[in-house]
């Protein structure tokens, strides 16, 4: 069974009964191996179609938590149950719980460092006095406000004046919290979190590759959320500041947001800033002020440093990266793509409006950027299939057309895996419109391949 | 990816069922178990499935039973049409399974499986007539269908479900306007199965109730039926416990009766 990830949460589905036979079949050896593998903040067991399991058929998952919390450190559990369900797996595990219990998918989402919209109003209600504080905690380094109730019958009562809260969380439980560094990209930033105390292990929890690619495919502001930071050394000073150093080759900017230097001496602060380093008090004093994002280089993402030219490699495999696009797109659409022209240049498109595009970086092997510019129709159509309905929400629309390019990538991975050339994909990105992603794309070479779906024009752009 | 072009296709391919299948049926509907059994004689393959499916350990019987007339002499008129119907879906298995790991022994298996657990349902809850006991038959028809659209689909529908988790009935639902179980309708329609299975086995889909609340609670035990048997482990291993999704509130009022009926602890 393979897990779904979605929004840095990998969630396994297994439906019916759960025992220790079923179990075992659930998961085989191949799996335990991708669990262990995926970049995920969260590796959570959807108990939503399962409609009985005792304990044997738990203990093989949480085996299996272990061994990835061992490997990955991300926040491993269940989720999706009733409180009957809650209550049992408490009793079967009430010594050993070092696994997370949330009630829904939704509720995970907000204790995910990879949660979009912080500001939500969370009603809340534990038994364990400790966890109560432990999720409020969580909640509001989250940039949530949690409103935590001492009893069941308060939370009930409270609970019935349904406008007044964005979520209300019971029957959860937090075991282990994450430890890696999380990244998630809000417009054309990317946003890691970091916690507790920074020392050298940080180099080792941070993913330099993907930041490196990151840079390379023109992301330009880099936001570390520190609320939850307590402090750091020597060590992990000496790696922000390179950090900084490198980002500035690029023009690029890392900024630090909710940082306290209580524990953390106030020279330090000083290093950083010589660095290049910004400091922020909160995350609204970048994201809400779109004048400073302009000055800091989220809102014209253009590459600076690495503008490099299309090189043999890359075009001999251009025929694997416009089948990927292709064949996904036809899945999507149940239309024949043909093919209209290719050629070699700078990316043109004649007419911009109505348009919205993604892109996806690769590196590893190979490296370079793969751009999909859509007819807002074309998009609507391709969505379709994972939406499940047509719709005119353009947020919607841009997510699932993260998803899908998501899909392309994973598939070019594939393709060139079979010939033994090993990439990794970077976080999909997505413009609402054709300028800002001209601005990341401007004067870079690359192939331009003009593709019809039923008459629609779409275009399939490779660049380095 | 697929078309609704490539849903007729698939189904004017399915050959009418033969004469003597036909037959055989006709004679089970109004009893006379001595004369279908003569008819089925005749043909060997048939034969040689109900000796196969029929000493399969969970029918329980102690000595080898190979003679028709025997095998539909113990089975009875309801459990001897179903038996048939389980051969005439069958004959849809593809010669290589692609999509799910199945061999023809592992269907037999799920089929034995889901036909004698069908029957302790419809005992426990007091019905007798053939053509619901037959109904369960069309239900491992949806297996076959997934596998005979998706088999040339396999990486396409792979890199689709890891991105979201949809099962095949929805993929097929949304590409084409047309689910898994509106297919085995249209199985059970050609074939001239008795209007109800088709009504039970939609209902067993867990998302298109029925409105004749009887089907509709077949349906329900049903649907409940099929992911007991897929959260079997060799079943999970052949890839089948999410190819449809399970409705955990479609059933939540008869999953405690059918609990106690499975002596699930």
């Amino acid at each position: 069974m393979k897990a779904v990830v979605k929004d840095g949460i990998a969630v396994f589905s297994p439906q019916g009964f759960l025992d220790a036979n079923s179990s075992n079949a659930f998961i085989s050896l191949e799996d335990i191996e991708a669990a262990t593998n995926i970049k995920a903040d969260m590796i959570l067991v959807s108990l939503k179609k399962v409609v009985f399991f005792n304990r044997n058929g738990l203990d093989i998952f949480v085996k299996l938590f272990s061994k990835i919390r061992k490997k990955n450190q991300a926040v491993v559990g269940f989720c999706d149950y009733d409180r009957k369900k809650y209550e049992a797996i408490k009793k079967f595990f009430h010594d050993e719980l070092n696994f997370s219990l949330f009630k829904t998918l939704e509720i995970a989402h907000l204790f995910s460092n990879s949660f979009k919209n912080g500001g939500k109003n969370v009603l809340l209600y534990s038994g364990d006095k400790s966890q109560r504080s432990a999720m409020a905690i969580e909640l509001h380094d989250s940039g949530h406000n949690p409103i935590v109730t001492q009893s069941f019958e308060e939370f009930n009562a409270k609970k019935a004046n349904k406008n007044a809260y964005d979520y209300t969380v019971d029957s959860t439980f937090l075991g282990q919290m994450g430890q890696k560094v999380a990244a998630r990209v809000t417009g054309n930033a990317i946003i890691y979190t970091v916690s507790s105390f920074l020392d050298a292990e940080i180099s080792e929890n941070f993913n330099i590759e993907y930041h490196n690619n990151s840079l390379n495919v023109g992301f330009r502001l880099f936001i570390f959320d520190v609320y939850k930071v307590v402090s750091m050394n020597i060590h992990a000073l000496n790696f922000f500041s390179k950090l900084a150093s490198s980002a500035a080759e690029y023009n690029a900017t890392v900024c630090f947001v909710g940082m306290k230097f209580d524990k953390t001496p106030l020279a330090f602060k000083e290093t950083m800033e010589d660095a290049g380093i910004l400091f922020f008090a909160q995350m609204d004093d970048i994201l809400q002020d779109k004048a400073l994002l302009k000055e800091l280089g989220a809102s014209s993402a253009s590459n600076v440093k690495n503008r490099r030219v299309l090189n043999k490699e890359t075009v001999s495999e251009l025929p694997k990266f416009i089948d990927a696009t292709v064949v996904t797109l036809e899945m999507m659409t149940n239309a024949k793509a043909i093919k209209v022209g290719a050629s070699v240049h700078d990316l043109s498109i004649e007419d911009k409006k109505g348009k919205i595009a993604s892109s996806i970086g690769y590196y590893g092997d190979m490296d370079g950027m793969v751009v999909l510019v859509f007819p807002e129709p074309i998009a609507k159509k391709a969505c379709e299939l994972l939406i499940g309905e047509s719709t005119n929400n353009t947020e919607l629309i841009l997510d699932t057309l993260a998803e899908l390019v998501n899909i392309v990538g994973g598939r070019i991975k594939t393709l060139l895996a079979d010939e033994a050339i090993s990439v990794n994909i970077t976080l999909p990105r997505t413009y609402q419109d054709v300028d800002s992603l001209m601005e990341v794309v401007a004067n870079r070479k690359g192939v331009q391949v003009d593709l019809s779906f039923n008459g629609d024009q779409f275009l399939f752009f490779l660049t380095r | 990816m697929i078309t609704k072009e490539n849903i007729n296709t698939y189904i004017e391919k399915i050959p009418p069922s033969s004469e003597i299948l036909n037959e055989t049926i006709a004679l089970l509907r109004i009893g006379d178990l001595v004369k279908a059994a003569k008819v089925a004689q005749s043909d060997l393959a048939l034969k040689s499935y109900l000796k196969n499916i029929v000493n399969k350990p969970i029918y329980g019987f102690k000595n080898e039973v190979s003679d028709v007339g025997q095998i539909f002499g113990i089975l009875g008129v309801s459990l001897a049409q179903q038996s048939v119907y389980n051969y005439m879906i069958s004959l849809l298995n593809p010669k290589k399974w692609v999509l799910f790991k199945l061999n023809s022994t592992l269907f037999h298996d799920l089929q034995a499986n889901l036909s004698k657990k069908w029957e302790t349902i419809l005992k426990h809850l007091g019905y007798s007539d053939a053509n619901i006991y037959a109904a369960i038959a069309l239900l491992p028809a949806s297996i076959i269908v997934t596998e005979a659209l998706f088999a040339q689909k396999k990486e396409d529908v792979t890199m689709l479900r890891s991105a979201k988790a949809l099962d095949y009935n929805t993929i097929l639902k949304r590409l084409c306007g047309m689910g898994l179980f509106d297919i085995c309708e249209q199985i059970a329609n050609k074939w001239e199965m008795h209007p109800q299975i088709a009504q039970i086995i939609q209902a067993a889909s867990g998302v298109k109730p029925s409105e004749d609340e009887e089907s509709n609670n077949l349906g329900k035990w049903m649907h409940l039926l099929l992911f007991y048997e897929l959260s079997q482990p060799e079943f999970i291993s052949a890839g089948l416990n999410d190819f449809v999704d399970f409705q955990p509130e479609y059933i939540s009022d008869i999953y405690e009766d059918f609990a106690s009926l499975m002596e699930i602890a």
